[in-house]
């Protein structure tokens, strides 16, 4: 099969189920777990303070936070730049979803039009999912993926508590019904 | 160790040398971890604020349902691959003012932003102005956080210690890990599958 023919198979792929999202997630998880992988789990928020510890030139011999953050930073900041290298490529040249949009469709839907309103609560929310995050040691990836993999209490703690704040917040914060 | 001027540059490269260094996987490979993790995201699309909110709303369960499935499949293996002696185990500790008050920063915002540190980065790659900002306010947080971690580590609690399930099962790990795993993989095949498309990408897709 030519390369071309190979790329047009591949890029007619812009969706798949959760399922197999799901068993290629574990099967990520696990290589990454093994010795012929990282021998370490995978985590996606101890990178935002590592490199605001760049951004702002903080000398890292005076905060003990970037200290102690300096492997799991640089780890996490080498992971990062590949996922925005693949996801950059995957948007442009398969999923062909690189669009620049200010407001997503489900705010507009369920919350309101506003561009002010949308950049101010992207601003405050980002602030407080890093701080959320580094408070309880992990995130999404870090606690609920491979946490719960290894049957961690304290990521079942975590697991919970944000379903719950999640589900709360997402009740109050939102309208019941859309406007059309 | 770190020289007062380095440059922004120093500091990039000294990233890329530590991962050398530190035998966790090459450069390529880490970069190749993130490619992958980044991929099953975006294929997936719950990177979405369609499926993070809409699953705040309860509109939208493709989050849940994957995220219980990956962990529940990968705890059964990562179990019986430790026995094995190809991984081990790297705990996080129990703090519970950390997990507590930090879980619940994090879910809010999470309903909020519709995004996590993980998948954020693959909608600013989609080129998603808002998350652009979001993505901006997490760098202020982690500057707060740095600055003040001596007066945060009080919030957080003592460490409680690194407990695990199969390690107050004891006798009997091997049974306590499958039945974890197996709940978790009913859980999400018994979550109904509800979806929240953007309707942005209506007419993109083929």
């Amino acid at each position: 099969m030519s390369p071309y023919l190979l790329y047009k198979d591949i890029s007619m792929i812009k969706k798949i189920p959760w399922w197999l999202g799901g068993v290629l997630m574990a099967l990520l998880l696990l290589f990454t777990f093994s010795v012929l992988g990282a021998n370490r789990p995978i985590g996606a928020s101890t990178y935002v303070p590592y490199f605001a510890g760049i951004i702002f030139d903080l000398d890292p011999d005076k905060y003990t936070y970037l200290k102690e953050i300096h492997n799991p930073g640089s780890w996490e900041g080498v992971m990062l730049l590949g996922v925005l290298f693949g996801s950059f490529l995957n948007a442009v040249f398969v999923t062909k979803t690189f669009r620049f949009i200010i407001v997503p469709s489900a705010w507009k839907k369920y919350k309101n039009n506003s561009i002010k309103s949308r950049l101010f609560w992207s601003f405050v929310s980002g602030f407080f999912l890093i701080i959320g995050a580094r408070l309880a040691g992990g995130c999404t990836s870090g606690h609920f993926l491979s946490g719960m993999t290894q049957t961690a209490f304290s990521s079942m703690i975590f697991g919970a508590v944000v379903m719950i704040s999640l589900i709360v917040t997402g009740k109050l914060f939102y309208k019941d019904n859309a406007d059309v | 160790m770190y020289d007062k001027d380095t440059s922004m540059f120093d500091r990039i490269l000294s990233m890329f040398q530590t991962v050398q260094n530190e035998g966790h996987g090459s450069i390529l490979l880490v970069f190749i971890i993130g490619m992958v993790f980044g991929s099953i995201i975006q294929y997936t699309k719950v990177h979405k604020f369609e499926k993070i909110a809409g699953f705040s709303m309860l509109k939208d369960t493709v989050v849940p349902k994957m995220l219980f499935l990956a962990i529940g499949l990968a705890s059964i293996g990562l179990y019986f691959m430790i026995q094995l002696g190809w991984a081990s185990y790297h705990v996080k500790p129990i703090t519970l003012g950390g997990l507590i008050i930090g879980g619940t920063l994090f879910g809010i915002s999470m309903a909020i932003f519709g995004k996590c540190p993980g998948t954020g980065p693959v909608s600013v790659a989609e080129g998603r102005v808002d998350v652009m900002v979001g993505a901006l306010g997490g760098i202020f947080g982690g500057l707060v956080f740095t600055l003040f971690y001596d007066q945060l580590k009080v919030i957080m609690g003592p460490n409680l210690g690194k407990l695990t399930l199969n390690g107050y099962f004891e006798n009997h790990q091997a049974l306590s890990v499958l039945i974890f795993g197996l709940v978790l993989v009913a859980i999400s095949i018994a979550i109904p599958l509800l979806e929240e498309t953007d309707e942005d990408d209506i007419g993109y897709q083929n």
